[in-house]
């Protein structure tokens, strides 16, 4: 095992350009398409509009979930953001002025997340263990029946047209304005966290039970990775969809998913953390991976290039939330301790 | 406050509906103890305190694909205490309300399995409510109620003012054959001291063996025996009507007195024959249980070989004005008789409760490795009937006392301090469905170096 004294590490590689301190821990970000705002949400219930100046940002808190927020998504046209929390509320606000536009009631509890759709202002809600769809008026014009569980996870696939549900049970895939009924894959796991590849090939999700899931989203045929020292809260596609990366432990796991796929491959694995990793990221149009881990390190990976380490920085607290911009071109990471920083990508 | 660890604890209150589990919260919350607490509720009761923290929640119990119950775990737990460690403002204390109907070992098991949570929280405690009027009426049906009680660290026996002293009697010894372990109240209203359900760490492996010392060798599940020495020839026992229709015994051959009590004991955990007034007796380890008929009650057996003999009976024989005489009218006294505290949990074989305690509670040295292949095979085989259990032991070549606890088949041990002054022993409880006491006993031998 290769272990990294932070102090040899290669520093410049990238640059901040300005951080905040919103004092409590961040549990979900978002960049407006544009990149000139971000929206943060705390787990003691802030929503925070954070306004990217470049080398400086101004921030102002827009409102507060109950209990604790859990989530914040942007609508494709960049004129609003939602956020939703464990009181069961979203709220709508204007994607400029911060103000808040509207705030509905969903569920009786747990919101786990919001996700507008890449391609259209439709916003899919976990609302508990139903997948609901909201339309640009915040109207509800599409409710699941119950999941196995309250849902962990939802995401658009990237052309805009199912969300995929994690719960208990494993995926289920829903379309709005279908008449199908939601397509499922089942697996007696409790699925935590869930990633279309680009391509749509796949549907990956990290586990419970220390394991990490493909899906091939055609056929339905599936298989189980085993071997995580621990439960699997970290998924990121590389922008061509040959390469998923994994948490779950202190090793960056690299799946070749290219071709047959990554049942029967040995996945790479890229070492440096001795702590878990909290958050990876893959850039957007781009070739770089950033993996955090719990002891605050930073570090910074071209995998396809090179199996070593590039460099990294060290953060003042572990990571709890990694967003590329769009473009690729800035890095905003949120912190444990509240802090929000941006960085350059890698030069 | 936070343990030492810096782990938050967390307390479990279970209990069935209307047993005062919300009535308990509320005395928690209201009393000026200067604790954050945070509280998950799965009942949707009236909280009638200002809380910070009152979070409500369904239970989502996880089944891991192998269906193994040990690996059952609460996602909604997971993900609310996920949430609850990652606040600046930290609690202090966690307290969990379950439902009524909830099974704590997988709430128990979320702790030990879900390793963030096992990080960041200890859990403290499982406090069960009993409704001492009406538990009668579900005890025999619901797996829910035994499993709780079974689970317990703390039982409190509630409502005792709407129940007669001698049922409450009866109850508790009922509670406690099921769960030696745990401490048991009597409360009205749920009143009793904070300090005596909360911060117990119950699961914490230097304090696994805060037994309660009468379990564990003291009390036996008889309350007398005599020695007599027999010739070869027929015998009677005769009785008169005495203080309780239950009348238990064996008669068994005498000849070390140590591993005749475990011998007696063995007996005393079979199935008894009942068997009327002017039936055979056997001096072979038959457990009777004798139908106390009529006004002049005489049982016969024939001794075979003359030498001594013990009887061992759950009552003081002399409260039925009992006599053995011989073939020839001569009255036979003991040699010997001794009394016993008795066990609770063999006073009323008429229960065929599911669930029991086992303890063992043995001198010799354990050899490590015949005891970890017992216990694997053990675990392995009947994990899933053993709720929770806890042991010091006395292994073989060790300086050092062994503690150990469990729940289900998680298993954690390790070397504790050294034994000192104080005299090597080995001390062990198993809480569990249909356990077979002479099997653990035996298994238990065979690990002896």
């Amino acid at each position: 095992m290769s272990s990294i004294d932070p102090s040899k590490l290669k520093r410049d590689l990238i640059d901040e350009c300005w951080y905040v301190a919103l004092e409590e821990h961040i549990i979900d970000l978002a960049w407006s398409p544009s990149s000139g705002h971000l929206a943060a949400a705390t787990v003691e219930g802030r929503v925070v509009l954070i306004e990217n100046r470049g080398h400086s940002a101004f921030y102002q808190q827009v409102g507060q979930h109950g209990l604790g927020a859990n989530s914040v998504s942007w609508r494709s046209d960049g004129s609003r953001f939602a956020s939703a929390g464990q009181d069961g509320v979203v709220q709508f606000f204007d994607g400029s002025s911060g103000e808040q536009m509207q705030s509905i009631q969903v569920s009786k509890g747990w919101v786990s997340k919001v996700a507008f759709s890449p391609r259209r202002p439709v916003l899919a809600v976990a609302a508990g263990k139903r997948l609901k769809f909201l339309n640009e008026v915040g109207e509800v014009f599409y409710e699941s029946s119950d999941h196995a569980s309250t849902i962990a996870d939802i995401a658009w696939n990237p052309s805009g047209t199912a969300v995929a549900v994690a719960a208990y049970n494993g995926v289920t895939v829903h379309r709005p304005g279908s008449a199908e009924e939601p397509r499922e894959y089942s697996w007696k796991g409790s699925s935590l966290v869930l990633a279309w590849s680009p391509d749509e090939k796949y549907i990956a999700t990290g586990e419970q039970d220390s394991t990490v899931h493909f899906w091939l989203v055609q056929s339905g045929e599936h298989a189980q990775m085993r071997g995580f020292p621990t439960k699997v809260l970290q998924l990121a596609w590389n922008s061509s969809g040959a390469k998923l990366a994994t948490g779950g432990g202190s090793g960056v796991i690299l799946w070749d998913c290219s071709g047959e796929g990554p049942m029967g491959r040995q996945p790479d694995i890229l070492q440096a953390h001795i702590n878990k990793i909290t958050t990876l990221a893959y850039q957007p149009n781009g070739s770089y991976l950033i993996s955090t881990d719990a002891d605050g390190l930073l570090c910074v990976w071209e995998p396809e290039m090179h199996s070593h380490l590039l460099g990294g920085k060290s953060l003042s607290a572990p990571a709890s939330c990694l967003r590329w911009t769009a473009q690729g071109d800035r890095l905003a990471v949120g912190q444990n301790d509240g802090v929000v920083v941006l960085f350059t990508a890698p030069k | 406050m936070p343990t030492a660890s810096g782990k938050v604890p967390v307390t479990v209150l279970t209990g069935f509906l209307g047993s005062g589990k919300t009535t308990l919260l509320n005395r928690i919350l209201s009393e000026n103890h200067g604790k954050r607490i945070a509280v998950i509720e799965n009942e949707f009761g009236e909280i009638g305190v200002d809380n910070e923290l009152v979070i409500g929640a369904e239970e989502e119990i996880f089944e891991m694909n192998n269906g193994c119950i040990c690996c059952n775990v609460r996602g909604d737990l997971i993900r609310i205490l996920g949430s609850l460690m990652k606040r600046r403002e930290k609690f202090d204390y966690i307290l969990i309300e379950t439902t009524g109907l909830a099974d704590p070992g997988p709430v128990a098991q979320t702790f030990f399995r879900d390793d963030d949570l096992q990080e960041a929280f200890e859990l403290d405690g499982i406090v069960t409510l009993v409704d001492a009027k009406h538990v009668v009426e579900h005890i025999d049906d619901s797996h829910e109620v035994k499993e709780q009680i079974a689970f317990a660290d703390i039982i409190l026996l509630n409502k005792t003012d709407l129940v007669q002293p001698s049922d409450i009697t009866q109850l508790e010894s009922r509670i406690r054959s099921m769960n030696a372990l745990a401490k048991i109240y009597q409360t009205q209203n749920a009143q009793i001291p904070i300090d005596q359900v909360l911060q117990l760490r119950a699961f914490d492996l230097y304090r696994a063996l805060d037994l309660e010392p009468n379990f564990l060798g003291h009390k036996q599940p008889f309350a007398w025996s005599g020695k007599f020495d027999l010739e070869a020839g027929d015998y009677t026992l005769s009785f008169k009507p005495g203080p309780s229709f239950d009348l238990s015994l064996t008669v068994l051959p005498a000849s070390r007195m140590g591993s005749l009590l475990e011998t007696a004991r063995n007996v005393f955990a079979t199935e008894a024959r009942a068997v009327k007034p002017g039936q055979l007796l056997s001096t072979d380890g038959q457990l009777y249980k004798l139908l106390l008929l009529g006004k002049e009650i005489k049982y016969q057996f024939t001794n075979q070989s003359p030498g001594l003999y013990t009887l061992f009976c759950n009552r003081d024989p002399s409260g039925f004005a009992a006599q053995l005489v011989s073939a020839s009218g001569r009255i036979i006294e003991p040699v010997s008789s001794c009394q016993y505290n008795l066990d609770h949990q063999h006073h009323d074989h008429e229960h065929d409760d599911q669930i029991t305690s086992v303890g063992i509670a043995h001198d010799g040295e354990l050899n490590l490795e015949k005891f970890q292949v017992w216990l694997n095979e053990l675990l392995a085989e009947k994990g899933q009937d053993i709720f929770r259990m806890k042991g010091v032991l006395n292994f073989q070549g060790s300086s050092d006392r062994y503690v150990f606890q469990g729940v289900h088949m998680l298993f954690d041990g390790r070397p504790d301090r050294p034994w000192g002054t104080e005299p090597r022993k080995n001390a062990l409880v198993f809480i569990g469905r249909n356990l077979d006491r002479q099997e653990l006993n035996a298994g238990f031998q065979s690990c002896l170096a």
